[in-house]
């Protein structure tokens, strides 16, 4: 009986051990920064305020014809005179 | 000694005169000779070529060849083989054969063939006109302004020496093309101040000047004076010039007002156009379109418009009016009028089959210039027709386009600085040797062509709530430093303009 009860045993604790172990990593839940106590060293040489400057907004014109050379009126003026 | 020289010139002669001046004296005359000396040009001319095909060609032969053709002219051997005009190897058939060449893009050809011809032949201001055609196709500016410059001094010389009227304003038309044609360059190189200058030295008597208006215009727009280009354009709606209607000068002038940014005077041309030019334009085509394969409808046409075009008969007159003009169909009128005198004159003292025989030739030649007449009237009309909806559309896209200005400047809550008013002469740009009147209502002959609007630029906008000019928004375009400084904010720079695309109408 006392060696039923051991080998029992025995295979729990083998059982036991063969399961992962479960690590749970916890980060900090909270962290406070008080930005007012924060300082940084050196001269202020940009404006205090923060401004964004209004872009230029890009317009697209229609493809619009302009006459780039009179080449169709030189050949014309070539075949009207004979 | 003085008599020394005049026993060896005496005896240098004897010999000369001891030869026999006209050996062949006693041979029969060739047909060819006996129909010249009745004045039967283009009888002679054909029976030379029969005559003289298979012989060893002289150059009396050539000679008398140049004679016949001063008479007929060369428009007829344009249908001969080519084979046929080399074994007559005078400038007027290298002119043709070079004319040809160029037509079937042949630069080496054709420079060979012109190159021949004789400088004081009357065909060698033309060839030097085809000349720099070829040189500008080779890319060879250095030669294309040799050609120019000896086509225009050419054509001047042989214009003072003219016999005739017709002849004197054959050869001012080369030398004007030339001229036009160098300008015509310039704007090519988006040089335009030269082009400007070349295109003023062709004075406003000339057939080609009307045409000239619509190409001034686009040097104007190019150099940002959109007023003066709608002066320009102004200027077709004068009563001497009605004749003269290019869709592209209707387009050019929406163009002109966008960009003062005047949609509304835009819209008023777009609407115009579309009411009244293109309904004929639409109704003209159908028409002719059932002609189109006839070969005399288009030569009758020429005279008297039909029947089916009488609710059209303004528009197409006016069309026909402005064919008649050219050169070309001068030249084939002319010649169909001397063909008819000949087969009048050969009807009257010619007998039996020999007069049967020569009116065939002539009723042939002359039909063949009737169907060249036809063919060329045709290729015109319908070339002329085709630009039309090229322009509907671009000015469709123009409305398109004023349409998305003003809904901007809707959604942004702005309006252009001003209403449409009348023009200022603060806003008149002009050269010191163009003069200024104001425009009464009349069009002068002589101010024809120098008119130019006062438009101001409608270009900058304001927003609507507090009335002030807002700088930053402005459809002109960058600021130009070279604008008078009188009333900068006043006349905008003119916008900035597209590169010349390669879309043809």
């Amino acid at each position: 009986m006392k060696l039923i009860t051991c080998l029992l045993g025995l295979t729990f604790a083998i059982t036991a051990l063969a399961e992962d172990q479960k690590v749970i990593y916890q980060y900090k839940k909270y962290e406070k920064f008080d930005l007012g106590n924060m300082e940084v060293k050196g001269q202020l040489i940009a404006p205090g305020d923060i401004s964004v400057r209004e872009r230029e907004r890009k317009r697209f014109e229609m493809d619009l014809y302009t006459r780039g050379d009179f080449d169709p009126f030189i050949e014309k003026d070539i075949d009207t005179l004979r | 000694m003085k008599e020394i020289l005049l026993v060896l010139i005496l005896i240098v002669s004897f010999p000369l005169w001891a030869q026999d001046p006209k050996p062949a004296a006693n041979l029969p005359k060739p047909e060819w000779e006996k129909l010249e000396t009745k004045k039967y040009h283009y009888s002679a001319l054909n029976e030379f070529f029969k005559e003289t095909y298979k012989q060893e060609i002289s150059k009396d032969d050539l000679a008398r060849l140049e004679e016949l053709l001063y008479y007929t002219g060369i428009e007829i051997l344009e249908d001969y083989d080519p084979s046929l005009l080399e074994r007559y190897p005078t400038s007027s058939t290298r002119f043709i054969l070079g004319r040809q060449a160029l037509k079937n893009k042949k630069a080496k050809l054709a420079l060979g063939y012109f190159s021949k011809i004789h400088p004081d032949h009357r065909f060698y201001p033309e060839a030097m006109l085809l000349e720099a055609q070829v040189h500008a196709l080779e890319g060879d500016i250095k030669g294309e302004f040799i050609s120019f410059e000896a086509c225009w001094k050419s054509a001047e010389k042989d214009e003072a020496a003219a016999p005739s009227d017709k002849i004197k304003r054959y050869f001012r038309m080369v030398y004007e093309i030339c001229l036009v044609n160098k300008a015509r360059h310039h704007y090519k190189k988006q040089e335009y101040q030269e082009a400007l200058d070349a295109y003023n030295k062709v004075p406003k008597v000339s057939y080609k000047w009307p045409y000239l208006l619509l190409e001034k215009a686009w040097v104007y727009y190019q150099m940002g004076d959109f007023n003066r280009t709608l002066g320009l354009l102004v200027t077709y709606k004068s009563p001497l010039l009605d004749t003269y209607f290019f869709p592209e000068a209707e387009y050019l002038a929406a163009l002109a007002y966008f960009r003062l940014c005047l949609y509304e005077d835009s819209l008023v041309i777009i609407d115009q156009y579309y009411k009244f030019y293109r309904p004929r334009f639409s109704a003209l085509e159908a028409v002719l379109k059932k002609n189109v394969n006839s070969q005399s409808y288009f030569y009758n046409l020429m005279y008297k418009e039909g029947e089916d075009l009488s609710a059209h008969k303004d528009f197409v007159h006016h069309i026909v009016t402005r064919m008649k003009k050219e050169t070309r169909f001068s030249l084939d009128f002319n010649a169909i009028f001397k063909i008819n005198q000949e087969m009048k004159s050969i009807a009257h003292t010619e007998k039996g089959d020999k007069r049967q025989k020569l009116l065939d030739h002539l009723a042939e030649v002359k039909s063949n210039i009737i169907a060249k007449i036809n063919y060329n009237a045709k290729s015109d009309i319908f070339e002329f027709l085709q630009t039309v909806p090229f322009f509907s559309s671009e000015l469709f896209k123009l409305n398109l386009e004023i349409i998305s200005r003003k809904k901007d400047l809707v959604y942004s809550n702005k309006k252009l600085i001003a209403d449409r008013s009348r023009g200022d002469y603060s806003n008149v740009k002009r050269s010191r040797f163009e003069m200024f009147w104001t425009f009464s209502g009349a069009f002068w002959a002589d101010e024809l062509g120098d008119y130019s609007l006062g438009l101001k630029s409608n270009c900058q906008t304001i927003r609507k709530e507090d009335e002030k000019t807002d700088p930053e928004e402005d459809y002109s375009g960058p600021k130009n430093d070279a604008l008078p400084t009188a009333a900068p904010s006043e006349i905008p720079d003119a916008p900035p303009l597209t590169k010349p695309e390669e879309k043809k109408p």
